[in-house]
């Protein structure tokens, strides 16, 4: 019937036509059809240890251009009983608190990623070793000052976000704190972490903040 | 309507489009259901694989402790494979990626299945998410699964390191393949089923559309009693009561109207009859008169003579009625008999005295037909007698044979004379009964029905008769009969 004339007796024609017209979208494509990416849903997926108490979080540049968090844990028992320890790492972070904590976390950083954090392919994009000593002011409405032995001019944005981000995570455990960075060349960073959930610019669009269950 | 255009009308016929109705019905609900059907149980094969899938996986990967920062090699590999032993539905392939890490449980450290947009997702989502790949016609599922650190009770981060599983869905293809040939195997029965009321309905519409056409075939030929039996009380019903009481008013109507037109004809006749025996009697009368019209003194001797000739016209033109009036009750008979027609022709103008110079012939000899002579007569001596009245001598008699493809050979014997010709106006009527084509010479010799008893007598022959002009002036008869000597003769 797909081949009849139009003729003056197109009439069966059009019927068929609509009904096509309708079929085809309910058919829509037989067997498997590929998808766009879905969202799974659920609790977050899964989760690494981590104790406050005794581990930093140190953020590293990842192969791919970000930042990723590196856990660096300093209890003495944890590291004796791996065997694996970090130079600079034997201070328990448990006994320090406040900016004197944040402080030692800093220094860690400084100090750059570990072999094993190598191995894995991070680097850092600070310079290494630069010397002195990190100061922060206290914690005080979400804002966090930190003056730091290097020149901020030079560093690269990456750099700036690994400090910027283990600061922030140090001082506050969600990560959400504005952070100012002052450099021995007299310049002032003002950033917070991108990777904090709570921080507009890490929020993919219409993508919920997770939530957390037990 | 030729037999081209009517198989071409029956391939769009009322049979024809109810079918493709019916079909077309029934192809629609069937293929909607099937199509419905197919689509959710599809949908929902895939979703309970799916999400079995996600969430086998997402317990997996939680009950497995991996170590950050990643260290790749063996250690992992036996990980992950472990991971993708226990994968439901089915064993999974299971991929790490970490900084620069990459490993699997599979022979091929990175898959070629997973997309940019699942890993970007991956990175920016920490719920993990799932997208479905086809590739080279093979369905995978792949899922990604993103490990986070719990930083506070309502927060988490992004480690970096993604667990992605990927599951080809060789399985689900089949259950679905197996589902479109059951859609399609209940569907297409359905439309072999709709073809039975479809062949009931046409049926039910063509028998009386059918009776109908033949009715009015047998009405048109002549049978005006052709009736339709009426059964049932729907549309086409109603069209054959309407058609039966059309065909009784049409005959009822034909009826009166040849009734009228035979009583006319008896009267015409009866006249004629009625006339005839005081005719008789009266032209013994004149006889006598017109031959003591001598004694008589000159005014009373030219009433006389006027009086005489008058009785002998009215004679002539009673007998012409009477030719007529059988012609009309199809009382003519053909007394055909087979004659050499150029010895009948010379014979005819000898009678009449048509033997001087005033008429010539052309008559090849040797041409015999079946031929009613007494009609022939009367037709050669009607067009010939025409021809020296209203013409002008001389007058031509032609005889030839022609053929003619549909009906064979036919005679030709044409009439012609030298005078001024026919008016063309007159030509159409030229046959007509008292029709004068001269309309001065009202009172002329003939009685006006001579042409008319002409034409009669040739088409009781089965041939027919024009009239015309030539063109180097002059009128001109042609009559044409079909030559039915071959049959005759052998």
């Amino acid at each position: 019937m797909r081949h009849a004339r139009r003729r003056r007796r197109s009439t069966p024609v059009a019927p068929v036509a609509i009904a096509l017209a309708l079929a085809a979208p309910l058919l829509g494509g037989c067997g498997i059809q590929p998808t766009d990416v879905i969202e799974a849903g659920g609790p977050p997926s899964f989760q690494a240890f981590l104790n406050r108490d005794y581990d930093m979080l140190l953020f590293f540049r990842s192969p791919d251009g970000g930042v990723v968090p590196v856990i660096r844990t300093t209890s003495p028992s944890y590291s004796f009983g791996d065997g694996y320890t970090e130079p600079g790492s034997g201070q328990n972070l448990a006994n320090l608190t406040g900016p004197a904590r944040t402080e030692r976390v800093v220094q860690e950083l400084l100090t750059g990623p570990g072999t094993r954090d190598r191995t894995a392919g991070l680097s850092t994009a600070l310079p290494a070793h630069p010397g002195g000593t990190v100061e922060l002011d206290p914690f005080s409405a979400g804002r966090v000052t930190a003056r730091l032995p290097l020149a901020l001019k030079a560093l690269s944005s990456t750099a700036l976000r690994q400090l910027t981000c283990t600061i922030a995570y140090s001082t506050a455990a969600d990560g959400r704190a504005t952070v100012q960075l002052t450099g021995q060349d007299g310049t002032s960073r003002t950033a917070t972490c991108p990777l904090a959930s709570g921080n507009p610019e890490n929020t993919p669009a219409g993508t919920p903040s997770p939530v957390t269950t037990g | 309507m030729s037999t081209g255009e009517r198989s071409r009308a029956r391939a769009f016929g009322l049979r024809t489009r109810l079918m493709l109705a019916f079909l077309l019905v029934a192809a629609v609900s069937a293929g909607t259901t099937a199509a419905l059907t197919y689509r959710e149980a599809r949908n929902a094969i895939l979703r309970t694989t799916q999400d079995t899938a996600v969430t086998s996986f997402r317990e997996q990967v939680q009950q497995t402790a991996l170590v950050l920062p990643l260290e790749g090699g063996a250690n992992l590999e036996l990980v992950l494979r472990d991971i993708a032993r226990k994968g439901k539905p089915r064993p999974w392939v299971v991929f790490a990626e970490y900084g620069s890490i990459r490993a699997s449980s599979g022979e091929h450290p990175v898959s070629t299945v997973i997309t940019p947009e699942l890993r970007g997702a991956a990175r920016a989502n920490p719920l993990g998410s799932f997208e479905r790949v086809v590739k080279d016609g093979v369905p995978y599922l792949t899922i990604a699964m993103p490990m986070v650190f719990k930083v506070s009770p309502d927060s988490t981060l992004s480690s970096g390191l993604v667990l992605y599983a990927v599951m080809r869905m060789t399985d689900e293809q089949v259950n679905v393949d197996a589902l479109l040939i059951a859609a399609r195997d209940g569907a297409l029965p359905g439309l072999a089923v709709a073809l039975i009321p479809g062949l009931i309905a046409a049926r039910s519409v063509l028998r009386p559309v059918r009776k109908l056409r033949e009715a009015a075939l047998s009405m048109g030929s002549g049978k005006l009693d052709t009736r339709i039996p009426v059964r049932g009380s729907d549309e086409l019903a109603d069209l054959a009561r309407t058609f039966n009481v059309s065909a009784a008013q049409l005959e009822q109507s034909v009826r009166e109207l040849r009734d009228a037109e035979e009583r006319a004809r008896r009267f015409a006749s009866d006249v004629s009859h009625e006339l005839r025996t005081p005719l008789a009697g009266m032209l013994a009368v004149t006889e006598v008169l017109d031959e003591d019209a001598d004694g008589l003194d000159a005014d009373t001797a030219r009433a006389v003579r006027l009086v005489s000739a008058e009785t002998g016209k009215l004679a002539v033109l009673v007998e012409d009625l009477m030719e007529i009036s059988r012609f009309d009750a199809r009382a003519a008979e053909l007394n055909a008999d087979e004659v050499d027609v150029a010895e009948a022709i010379r014979k005819t103008l000898h009678n009449r005295h048509w033997t001087d110079d005033r008429v010539r012939v052309e008559l090849p000899d040797g041409i015999r037909a079946r031929l009613d002579p007494r009609r022939f007569d009367v037709v050669l001596a009607n067009l010939v007698g025409n021809a020296l009245r209203h013409g002008g001598a001389p007058v031509t008699v032609c005889l030839r044979t022609e053929a003619r493809s549909p009906s064979g050979r036919v005679l030709i014997t044409e009439v012609m004379d030298t005078g001024s010709g026919i008016r063309p106006e007159a030509l159409p009527h030229i046959f007509d009964r008292f029709y004068k084509a001269d309309a001065a010479r009202t009172r002329s010799a003939g009685s006006g029905l001579g042409l008319a008893i002409t034409l009669e007598n040739v088409k009781l022959h089965g041939g027919t008769i024009h009239a015309g002009n030539r063109p180097e002036g002059g009128a001109v008869f042609t009559v044409e009969i079909p030559l039915h000597a071959e049959e005759a003769g052998g």
